[in-house]
């Protein structure tokens, strides 16, 4: 890994220990300019996680709890009637000069402040009264939803969840890893300690060679043939989307950058092929599979890169 | 030149079909399919545009190549000449192109008969000339002769008695019964034979001297529909002869010579080929019509009565008997006239399919057989050639390509000796081959992924560090190798030099 990176990872697993792969995938997909759905139980270290995230490389972290009441509005902004000034004054929303928003229990939200929070994230700037107003750079939103006491939830549509980059999931800590908890949370909070280890500038710029990272047409073939492959799959009823191929490009471009290469290969593809892909399918009713059953077969299926595209006899 | 050779095939093909179902069915009912056949030249013409004079799609000239009257006849439109009628000028395109274009209203056959007017006047004025008085004096002696032999009362009688022998001739190859003209015994022909030899060779002199090619169409459908008529049918061969002939003489001119000596000399294959590969319609009718004429006249003597034919329909023969019966015991009894009509599917010859079945399944065989011992050679030798090329990719001045070839050697030997695990990563492959390879062949990996995905510039260590990795490879693997694997790998897959 990048040895910038490392030092991200560190200071993060000073309060959150044995996570380190979840971290790593959050930061990947950090530098691939992308959205993260934590898809949760409560109480494992959501919001600390996005706390440590942000302290650790410099950025100014915003954290809304959504409720059925909370409002576009509270999001983006709103302009006011200024009695002094004589004028309409904008008032800046939750999302405006934040480059880590972590949005809590997103499903809980109202479905236009939902799609608010989404639009705001695929164009990255906020409009109000047709005042655009851009969000900084990096910008990146880190919505949970809970997956048990869904009492009185809007489930995201799936259209919406497409937008993320990937679904990841923390999960319970294992024995050493809450028994370290515990004993660090025996003193000051450790958040405390968490130094600042990355500039806003420079995470600006890793992610403009995130960018430049190679995918040869054959990476590009194997992409699109993973994504065919979803469509046409017995038991899916709707399969990847094409900027699920985009993010899947993205990911892996992420990926390798991450591994100290400047191009992505296929095992950068199959690596973070479930985590970006899993969200975004559909499968039948009755479907004898999971989602994630169903993507490994794939990636067994479908000939990877260096097996398909250079004639090499199959197995 | 190959459109033609396509047409030929189509003729070919449809000549076949029709003289199966000729000798199939062997009934001259059935000569009515050899109506077919003259469409041929007019499906040729429509589906396979030989050359593509007039078979271009009527797409718009090229500014450039609208100058003149002479070369844009295959298009719809072409440039305004001085002295065009107006009505005739396409606004439409003329205002697309800025100059003035004419519709050419003409139907392809005019155009083509105004080309061939103009190739004559050329070309060879003569030919044409002298081929229009050929089609003249042929017009005129086949007229002369049709009129003295209908009115000359020898002739016509000789005519007759021509035909009475055609009947008979016809008679002993076919299971029918024709009516005889009524022409007195001992009449002598020579004086129809000539009339007749005059009309079919002033008819041939039409057929060759005219323009179009609707004589020749019109003879053929005549021959035809005489033969349908008077069930005078030909042998399928000498059918497919004929029409051959004349569809070769509707060919669309100008013809060259090779054209037609090739066409001849297929047709005359063709025939031979069906004339003696196949037995002609004659045995199947003949043994028909034998067994006819049996049940035809043991009839007649278990009855004691004359039967007499009457014609029917096309498959069945209807025998009408008329008895005078008397009584047993010599009493005068009245002669009593009874008719009995019986009616008798004809028996027809069954489609010999199992036959056909034979000698084509003898053809493929035969085939099979000549090149059945050259095929391993070939297969070998197409693998050798390609290891070799892969081989070559080692050398090659390109370093990435040579490092994406050495790496996929050793991918190919880990999987011909069964360390392969298909699609899954490298990582999950069996590369415990010595101590220390799994490391190596993973540092070879990485070379390769950097080789194919990346746009990275590569040393010469590279090159050998992936040759050294590939060597190791191919001891290790031979070594362990039983000599099965070892045959595989030499020739199979040829790895192994």
């Amino acid at each position: 890994m990048r040895p910038e990176m490392e030092k991200v990872l560190a200071e993060i697993e000073k309060v959150l220990a044995g996570k380190r792969d979840v971290i790593t995938k959050i930061l990947t997909a950090l530098l691939a300019d992308g959205h993260v759905l934590l898809d949760d139980v409560p109480g494992v270290g959501k919001t600390t996680l996005a706390v440590a995230l942000s302290r650790a490389s410099g950025l100014a972290c915003r954290r809304v709890q959504f409720t059925p009441d909370v409002l576009p509005s509270d999001l983006v902004g709103f302009s006011m009637y200024d009695r002094q000034g004589g004028g309409l004054v904008y008032h800046p929303g939750a999302l405006n000069g934040a480059n880590l928003v972590l949005g809590d229990e997103i499903n809980r939200a109202a479905s236009k402040t939902q799609s608010a929070l989404l639009e705001a994230m695929e164009e990255r700037q906020v409009t109000v009264d047709g005042e655009t107003y851009p969000l900084p750079r990096p910008f990146l939103v880190i919505a949970t939803q809970n997956s048990v006491g869904a009492v009185g939830t809007q489930f995201l549509p799936y259209a919406q969840v497409d937008r993320f980059l990937v679904r990841l999931s923390l999960g319970y800590p294992d024995y050493a890893a809450q028994m370290e908890m515990l004993k660090n949370r025996q003193g000051a909070n450790p958040l405390d300690r968490v130094r600042c280890v990355l500039g806003r500038e420079e995470l600006a710029g890793m992610q403009e060679e995130v960018r430049q990272v190679l995918s040869r047409d054959v990476i590009l073939d194997y992409i699109t043939r993973l994504t065919l492959a979803s469509r046409e799959h017995g038991a899916v009823e709707v399969g990847i989307s094409p900027r699920g191929a985009l993010f899947l490009d993205r990911m892996a471009k992420a990926h390798a950058w991450m591994d100290g290469r400047d191009y992505v290969t296929g095992q950068d593809v199959q690596a973070v092929f479930a985590d970006v892909c899993a969200h975004r399918v559909l499968l039948k009713e009755h479907a004898e599979k999971t989602v994630e059953a169903m993507l490994e077969d794939l990636l067994k299926t479908v000939e990877n890169p260096d097996r398909h595209s250079r004639g090499m006899r199959k197995p | 030149m190959r459109k033609r050779a396509a047409g030929l095939a189509v003729w070919i093909a449809l000549a076949f079909l029709l003289y199966f179902f000729e000798n199939n069915t062997g009934t001259r009912i059935v000569l009515a399919g050899s109506l077919l056949l003259p469409l041929v030249p007019a499906l040729r013409r429509g589906l396979l545009e030989e050359d593509g004079e007039r078979g271009k799609p009527r797409s718009l000239p090229r500014p450039e190549e609208v100058p003149g009257r002479r070369e844009e006849e295959s298009g719809g439109v072409r440039a305004y000449l001085p002295g065009d009628p107006v009505n005739r000028i396409h606004w439409k395109l003329s205002a697309k192109r800025d100059e003035l274009l004419i519709r050419e209203r003409e139907r392809e056959e005019s155009a083509e008969k105004d080309e061939k007017k103009a190739a004559g006047e050329e070309d060879a004025p003569a030919a044409g000339r002298s081929r229009k008085r050929l089609f003249r004096a042929a017009l005129l002696i086949f007229l002369a002769a049709l009129l003295l032999l209908g009115l000359l009362p020898s002739a016509r009688r000789g005519g007759m008695a021509l035909l009475n022998r055609l009947f008979e001739a016809s008679e002993a190859v076919n299971a029918y019964a024709y009516v005889r003209l009524d022409v007195p015994a001992g009449q002598p022909v020579t004086l129809a034979a000539a009339l007749a030899a005059v009309l079919g060779l002033s008819l041939l002199g039409m057929v060759l001297g005219a323009e179009s090619r609707w004589p020749a169409l019109v003879l053929m459908a005549g021959i035809v529909l005489f033969q349908v008529y008077f069930g005078l049918s030909l042998p399928a061969g000498g059918n497919v002869v004929l029409f051959a002939l004349f569809v070769l003489r509707t060919l669309r001119r100008p013809r060259s010579r090779k054209t037609i000596l090739t066409a001849m000399a297929g047709i005359g294959i063709l025939s031979l080929a069906v004339l003696l590969i196949w037995p002609g319609t004659d045995a199947a009718t003949e043994a028909a019509s034998e067994a006819v004429r049996d049940r035809l006249s043991r009839l007649t003597q278990s009855a004691g009565g004359t039967a007499r034919e009457l014609p029917a329909g096309e498959k069945e023969v209807r025998h009408v008997l008329s008895l005078s019966l008397t009584a047993g015991d010599g009493e005068a009894r009245p002669e009593g006239e009874y008719r009995l009509e019986t009616v008798e599917e004809q028996q027809i010859a069954r489609p010999h399919w199992v036959s056909y079945l034979r000698i084509a399944l003898l053809l493929l065989g035969t085939v099979a057989l000549v090149t059945l011992p050259f095929l391993p050679f070939l297969l070998l030798n197409r693998r050798r050639r390609k290891a070799l090329e892969a081989r070559k990719a080692f050398e090659s001045e390109d370093v990435r390509e040579a490092v994406t070839a050495i790496f996929q050697h050793v991918i190919a030997w880990l999987e011909a000796t069964g360390h392969g695990r298909g699609n899954a990563l490298y990582a999950a492959w069996d590369t415990g081959l010595s101590p220390g390879y799994p490391e190596r062949f993973a540092a070879c990996e990485k070379l390769f992924e950097e080789a194919a995905y990346s746009s990275h510039e590569m040393r010469e260590e590279h090159r050998r560090q992936a040759l050294a990795l590939l060597n190791e490879t191919e001891q290790t693997l031979w070594r362990q190798a039983g000599w099965k694997t070892r045959l595989r790998l030499r020739y199979g897959e040829c790895l192994w030099e």
